[in-house]
């Protein structure tokens, strides 16, 4: 679950150009949308983007979107949870 | 066309150091290759670093351009804001359609999409200066900034006020290459600065973006009036003579009240012929070409219009960026710009000095 994080927060910062952001200045449980990173609703876009290229995982359903996209936190479980055990 | 038009505020990112500074200390930026890029700024001065990360270059250039623009102005809101775009964002456009092959047309990013629509340029200036009127963006290849200005003109003779009109262009490796295929560039690869000692078929391509503020009464600031505008499509050369003569006619100019010319001369001897009508009909006013400056592009005029209000206003040539120059007008009143693209597209415009 640790290296997932990491690796999302690399993800994140490349996908969206966050050109002053480093994966440590992105902590775990903060929101991505509205404080925290600030990221808006092209930012949510991309991110399902990155989850469909990088993990396989469409994400079919906007409501369960915006759950999965609440934090770093989030997003790794959802993947950890599509992932065959 | 009964109204006036008055250049209030302007700005240009070009291939040249054109977008700040004295343009008369300025060093003509020379390059090597056969595709001239902008001198681009620093665009944290104008943009928030939030939207930044997301603008393709042609945006960020755009935008900027047309911000720089209204700060010259001094107008925070225009009352309209109309461009021309012969090609858009080709940079997003290629991203997009690459990735559709990619990606087999599955999980396909929407920013290269929502920026390679021609009017992007035009949204982010409305939502940055929060500007809710008229909202324009013309994409007629060699026609698309004179349709801008036009579309201006008349929103100005219907009593708009303070129109923002500008034109963006970009170019791109690949686009660069595909047009390199039908013959548009010149095979041997020149220097600028040396572009008209090579007459032969082809060109240099170019980029840029350049912004105006547009209003129907002068002030102090006012840097030149755009009097007259006349497009031509595909005219014969007995056509074109015949129209710049009826165009300097309808203006109430004399030829020899003309005292520069600005041509779009580009050393591409396919269309070399129709600057000869200017050469047999203005033989004797001072002619100077700006394409070295700024290589081709579909919205050159634009560069040429800039070019030309900066030169009424400051009554300087900045000789270093014309050494073809033999001996300057003692004075700038009438400035007559003459611009084709590729031999289609022809277009007059007139300034006048205040």
């Amino acid at each position: 679950m640790e290296e997932l994080k990491k690796k999302l927060k690399v993800q994140i910062i490349e996908a969206l150009n966050l050109q002053d952001t480093r994966p440590e200045d992105i902590l775990d449980n903060a929101p991505l949308f509205g404080e925290g990173l600030g990221l808006d609703s092209i930012d949510s876009l991309e991110l399902m983007v990155l989850l469909e290229r990088s993990y396989q995982i469409k994400v079919e359903d906007p409501r369960e979107g915006r759950k999965i996209l609440q934090s770093v936190q989030s997003m790794a479980e959802f993947i950890q949870s599509k992932q065959p055990a | 066309m009964k109204g006036k038009c008055y250049i209030q505020g302007m700005a240009a990112i070009s291939p040249q150091q054109t977008f700040e500074g004295d343009l008369s200390a300025q060093p003509i930026v020379i390059s090597s290759s056969n595709m001239l890029s902008c001198v681009e700024p620093d665009y944290r001065a104008f943009i928030p670093g939030n939207s930044l990360r997301r603008m393709s270059r042609i945006l960020k250039m755009g935008l900027t351009a047309a911000l720089k623009a209204l700060q010259d102005s001094g107008i925070e809101t225009p009352g309209a804001i109309v461009t021309g775009t012969g090609k858009g964002s080709l940079q997003d456009t290629e991203r997009f359609i690459k990735e559709i092959r990619d990606y087999n047309e599955q999980a396909l990013n929407p920013t290269p999409f929502i920026q390679s629509t021609y009017n992007a340029v035009n949204g982010l200036i409305a939502l940055q200066q929060k500007c809710t009127q008229y909202n324009n963006t013309f994409v007629h290849r060699g026609f698309s900034f004179e349709n801008a200005l036009l579309d201006s003109m008349l929103l100005l003779h219907e009593g708009k006020t303070d129109v923002l009109a500008g034109a963006f262009e970009e170019i791109t490796t690949e686009h660069f290459y595909i047009k390199s295929r039908i013959g548009q560039w010149k095979s041997e690869n020149i220097s600028n600065d040396t572009l008209y000692q090579h007459f032969s078929p082809g060109t240099i391509s170019g980029e840029g973006a350049a912004f105006f503020l547009l209003s129907s009464t002068s002030t102090n600031k006012t840097y030149a009036e755009l009097a007259g505008l006349k497009m031509l499509y595909k005219p014969s050369l007995e056509k074109l003579d015949t129209a710049l003569q009826t165009f300097l006619k309808q203006q109430g100019v004399q030829p020899e009240e003309i005292d520069l010319v600005l041509t779009g001369r580009n050393a591409d001897i396919n269309y070399e012929r129709y600057y000869h009508v200017l050469d047999t009909r203005l033989g004797n006013i001072p002619q100077l070409p700006f394409k070295h400056l700024c290589g081709e592009y579909d919205t050159a005029g634009a560069f040429a219009l800039w070019l030309g209000a900066q030169l009424l206003k400051t009554q300087q040539l900045p000789v270093q960026w014309f050494p073809m120059l033999q001996s300057p007008p003692a004075k700038l009143r009438n400035l007559l710009i003459y611009n084709n693209f590729f031999g289609e597209q022809h277009v007059f415009m007139l300034l006048k000095a205040i």
